[in-house]
């Protein structure tokens, strides 16, 4: 019959056609097919005839939207899996795994929404595993839900928790590792170290007569001992950054706040402008090539960061509206970088380090009296079964050191 | 007046501690009854009216009392200062104020003050002048180790008091002194309606007008202990001069500058101005934070600004009812960079303490950005950047190109600066970012604004509170509840990146000790526990209070162990108290009892320090 070979031609003609006009997540309205002039003279009863045939076929998948009926289509290779499958119970629920893309459905909700048989969807879902059409999948939001996904698909961030999850656990050591990496960057980046180095400059002192003579003529012993400098300076502007603080700073420094030969921490002057953002953070940790088989994005970093944020060892400056990052206390700072304090922590020497980031907080009072972690604070009252005439915390706080004291005196 | 039990009882050892049992029972039970009149504490106190007397007698001298005479019954009932009670426990810190910026001379004069309460200005000269003659008297070419006095004329005693008093560290009793607030307050509520409202309050306008008088009293009756200050400022010419010789008394002030100054009215009675301390002592602590976070050259700078800054601020917090209807004293005092430049020590070399990079890599336009107007009262904690500078950035970013190809054409990579540019790097820095240390308001004018200041430093101190009971993750976890507010548990887990089992036993830790709360959010009526919603959060307030109660509640622990301790060792320490034994305690002893006696000593000095630390944190959350 030439209608049907008609409406074949008609139906491959306007698959193309949406194939050509958007991705397979375009919905098309009746509007939309109309307008791309293959079914002739707008005849809305053809089209329908043709859009039933496509559905039959499982290339166009039909909508309900606020605005009315809409289609989108599927791929060949899709629709063959539907057509080939025997039922239209096991293919249901394909069609429900299907939509729920790749962050996987849960298989009550299948059976919930289907109104189905428990035996019978287990048989469907066998069915459509050793096929190999669906997989099951763990997501890390409800690990304790059995789910499905299409077997073609990587679960979603959302259902494998982004990079932070390795198999379904959060990767805490990775995490933590990487946060390290970040607050170095960050700490090398937003500070200034001075070398309190003993490279004597004689009479570099505070006064701005000094100062001023020293820009007047500057081949004269400004820059630091050990290695001959003058070559460089006579080129002039062509010194680094790092070398000229450093023939700056190192003279001054010992005079008064530092010990000698330590390194310091110093903090940058106000509007200082490349305060690292996340960007470079995250350009940083690129390039660095830490990461080989994850791919971080920024937004990763910026959950890193905020997260150092939190844990206040950064904090955000804004200079002309760009968000940098800069560490928090920097004279308080080691200079070394956290892998290095590990190594050269030495846990003979008692005290238990949680961190090697950041510094300790800052001591108060409180805490330091016995009150302060004191478990049976609450119920600690004179003339009660805990009270501080018989603390033990106490006396182990005044008379413990005391102890040892005396074994140091013998 | 309401005072937590803590604070009660802390205030109550403080006075045992110090004036003795006696005048401690009296006050206990002030503290528990409130308004007494002295038949009634005796019937409270078991005490014999006599000895109430005698108890009332010492808090008295010492400030730590409120009387008001009943009128009906002409009999004078008294409360508790406990506010003065508490700051005994300041003693020790704002003696070392003092002797930093006065001198030991001026410690010295604080300490008597201390020790006698409020004293008659003659009585306090004729006690140096006992002292003097005594020392010059005592055979001096005899004794070459005559003790060295502090105070060695009274021309310098006298001088040493103006400085005091013209620094509001010392100010003179008048009639209401030993008026409480509230007193005050109703007392002055009266006379304005008796002198402009006969006919009572009617409309808002009169109510508004009636507050403002109110509140004018009240001043009038607050600047009364400011009587000596204003006399001193009358006949200031000299003040000016003198301000020169601040600090080098030691080394014997001259003659002459001593001389300028008035003598002052023996018949004024004066006490110590626990206010004004608790300001500078709030300065200081500061300049302690600054310390630490940007530095010590920084810090020196900043303690600089503070004290140019709070010469005329004379409370740290003001009084609500009092402060609030006066615009014109609100605009905050501001300094000049040249005016702290004066001040800066010639020994102090300004530009250590802040790197050194290419001013190519200085937005100037950014640091030096003016904020003239201070910062509204945004909520606390809630996320506050990112909301109103971003406009005003595109303009900057342009001029500042400008800038940076200028800079570059002189081809100094270090901008080498002139000291007074050198301290202004100090304060930009000061002013960078969180917590507003300093707010450039005019060009080269600076202020601070205490009040967000101080709230952003209470929840630092919070923060390392939490940071030494929770570790750093219950940290994390508190800060992300006070920015993000209410959370539910996935929602935490997510922004903090920890696992669950952590998660949930570190808010659960957290919950027992007072940092967290959770709420719960039935999805229906039936409010099925299992169907709720549960959402942590954390009241940054209450976490305050319950801590302030802690503080309290630790000092007096420290107390009462000390008090434990003394009445073990109460042998060695009658001992040591014998006139033979004191002084040469060592060698009067025997080893055993020295050591018990230095062990006790060295107990008594850690737990004394330590309450002074915690008040240090009190300080902090309460008062500054």
């Amino acid at each position: 019959m030439a209608d049907r070979d008609k409406i074949q031609i008609l139906k491959d003609a306007l698959y193309e056609a949406a194939r050509d006009h958007g991705s397979d997540q375009r919905l098309f309205t009746q509007r939309d097919l109309l307008d791309m002039q293959v079914i002739p003279q707008d005849n809305i009863g053809l089209l329908m005839q043709v859009i039933q045939i496509l559905c039959d076929e499982k290339l166009f998948v039909g909508n309900t939207t606020a605005s009315g009926l809409s289609w989108r289509w599927r791929s060949r290779e899709d629709a063959k899996k539907y057509t080939s499958l025997p039922n239209s119970e096991i293919m249901m629920v394909y069609a429900m795994v299907d939509e729920a893309g790749a962050d996987g459905i849960w298989n009550r909700t299948i059976k919930n929404k289907l109104n189905m048989a428990d035996s019978l969807m287990k048989h469907c879902i066998k069915y459509l595993e050793q096929k190999g059409y669906i997989a099951s999948m763990k997501n890390v939001e409800h690990p304790n839900k059995k789910m499905y996904i299409k077997a073609n698909l990587r679960p979603s961030d959302r259902a494998t928790g982004g990079p932070w999850f390795t198999e379904g656990e959060l990767d805490t050591a990775f995490i933590n590792e990487l946060q390290e990496i970040v607050f170095d960057f960050i700490k090398q980046k937003s500070t200034y170290t001075s070398h309190g180095g003993g490279a004597g400059v004689p009479g570099v002192g505070a006064q701005g007569g000094g100062a001023q003579q020293r820009e007047k003529n500057p081949k004269k012993g400004v820059v630091q001992g050990t290695i001959p400098h003058s070559e460089d300076i006579s080129k002039g502007t062509k010194r680094s950054a790092g070398e000229i603080s450093n023939d700056d700073t190192a003279a001054p420094a010992p005079a008064k706040k530092t010990r000698p030969g330590k390194p310091q921490l110093l903090p940058l002057p106000a509007g200082y402008k490349s305060y690292p953002t996340v960007s470079d953070i995250a350009k940083f940790i690129h390039h660095a090539g830490i990461t080989n088989n994850t791919t971080l994005s920024e937004a990763d970093i910026q959950q890193l960061v905020d997260v150092l944020y939190y844990d206040g060892l950064v904090e955000p400056v804004k200079v002309n509206g760009r968000k940098g990052y800069r560490v928090t206390r920097i004279p308080k700072q080691d200079p070394r970088t956290c892998n290095q304090r590990r190594l050269d922590h030495d846990p003979t020497k008692g005290g238990i380090v949680t961190s090697f980031m950041g510094v300790e907080p800052s001591a108060s009072g409180l805490m330091e009296a016995p009150c302060g972690r004191c478990p049976v604070y609450d119920m600690c009252e004179e003339g009660g079964p805990v009270s501080p005439s018989n603390c033990v915390y106490f006396r182990r706080w005044l008379d413990g050191d005391e102890v040892q004291e005396q074994v140091i005196s013998i | 007046m309401a005072v937590i039990k803590e604070k009660a009882e802390c205030c109550t050892l403080l006075v045992d501690e110090l004036y003795g049992q006696l005048p401690a029972r009296v006050y206990a039970t002030l503290f528990q009854r409130g308004k007494l009149s002295v038949r009634l504490i005796s019937q409270f106190s078991k005490l014999s009216a006599r000895q109430v007397k005698n108890g009332l007698c010492v808090l008295q001298q010492h400030n730590l009392l409120f009387y008001s005479v009943d009128a009906n019954s002409g009999e004078a009932e008294y409360s508790v200062n406990h506010e003065y009670a508490y700051n005994l426990v300041r003693t020790g810190k704002i003696l070392e104020m003092v002797d930093n910026s006065y001198g030991p001379a001026g410690r010295d004069v604080m300490q008597n003050l201390l020790l006698l309460g409020q004293t008659r200005i003659s009585d306090l000269v004729a006690a140096y002048q006992a002292k003097i003659n005594e020392v010059n008297n005592d055979d001096a070419w005899l004794n070459d180790k005559k003790p060295e006095l502090a105070i060695k004329s009274k021309a310098q005693l006298n001088s040493v008091l103006c400085r005091l008093i013209e620094a509001e560290l010392i100010d003179v009793i008048h009639s209401k002194t030993f008026q409480s607030a509230h007193e005050i307050e109703k007392q002055v509520h009266r006379e304005v309606m008796d002198v402009y409202f006969s006919n009572g309050i009617k409309g808002t306008k009169a109510k508004i007008e009636f507050e403002q008088r109110v509140a004018e009293g009240l001043r009038k009756v607050r600047e009364e202990s400011k009587t000596l200050k204003r006399k001193l400022a009358q006949n200031g010419g000299a003040s000016k001069r003198r301000k020169l010789a601040v600090g080098n008394e030691t080394n014997g002030a001259p003659e002459e500058e001593e001389d300028l100054d008035p003598a002052l009215d023996p018949r004024q009675v004066i006490r110590i101005n626990y206010e004004k301390c608790i300001v500078e002592l709030r300065s200081r602590r500061l300049v302690q934070y600054v310390n630490e976070t940007l530095g010590e050259t920084t810090g020196y700078v900043y303690g600089q600004l503070l004290k140019q800054l709070t010469k005329n601020i004379s409370r740290c917090k003001s009084d609500p009812l009092i402060d609030a209807l006066t615009p014109e004293e609100k605009v905050t005092p501001s300094v000049t960079t040249n005016e702290i430049l004066d001040k800066v020590k010639t020994s102090i070399d300004l530009t250590l303490g802040i790197g050194k990079i290419p001013s190519k890599s200085i937005s100037k336009s950014a640091a030096e950005r003016l904020t003239p107007l201070a910062p509204k009262d945004k909520i606390p904690f809630m996320n506050q950047d990112d909301s109103d500078d971003d406009e005003e950035d595109g303009d900057y970013s342009d001029s500042d190109e400008e800038m940076d190809t200028k800079k570059e054409n002189g081809d100094a990579p270090v901008a080498r600066m002139s000291r007074p540019e050198q301290l202004r790097q100090h304060l930009l820095l000061l002013a960078e970012g969180h917590p507003g240390f300093v707010r450039h308001c005019g060009e080269d004018e600076w202020t601070v604004d205490f009040k967000p200041l101080m709230e952003n430093l209470r929840a630092t101190e919070l923060d390392s509170i939490i940071e030494q009971t929770s570790g750093r993750q219950g940290l994390r976890l508190i800060r992300i509840l006070r920015t993000k507010g209410k959370l539910g548990e996935q929602a935490l887990q997510s922004l903090s990146l920890m696992r669950k089992v952590d998660l949930q036993q570190k808010m659960l830790e957290m919950r027992l000790v007072g940092f967290a709360h959770t709420q719960e959010v039935p999805r229906d009526n039936k409010a099925d526990p299992k169907k709720s919603i549960f959402l942590w959060y954390c009241d940054t307030e209450q976490a305050y209070s319950s801590l302030i109660a802690k503080c309290y509640a630790t000092m007096v622990h420290c107390l009462q162990v000390l008090e434990v301790r003394r009445q073990k060792d109460k042998d060695v320490l009658s001992l040591a108290k014998r006139t033979n034994v004191k002084g040469k305690e060592k060698d009067m002893m025997r080893d055993e009892s020295y050591a018990r006696f230095a062990k006790f000593l060295k107990d008594e000095r850690l737990l004394m320090a330590e309450m002074m630390r915690i008040d240090d944190t009190l300080a902090l959350l309460q008062d500054y």
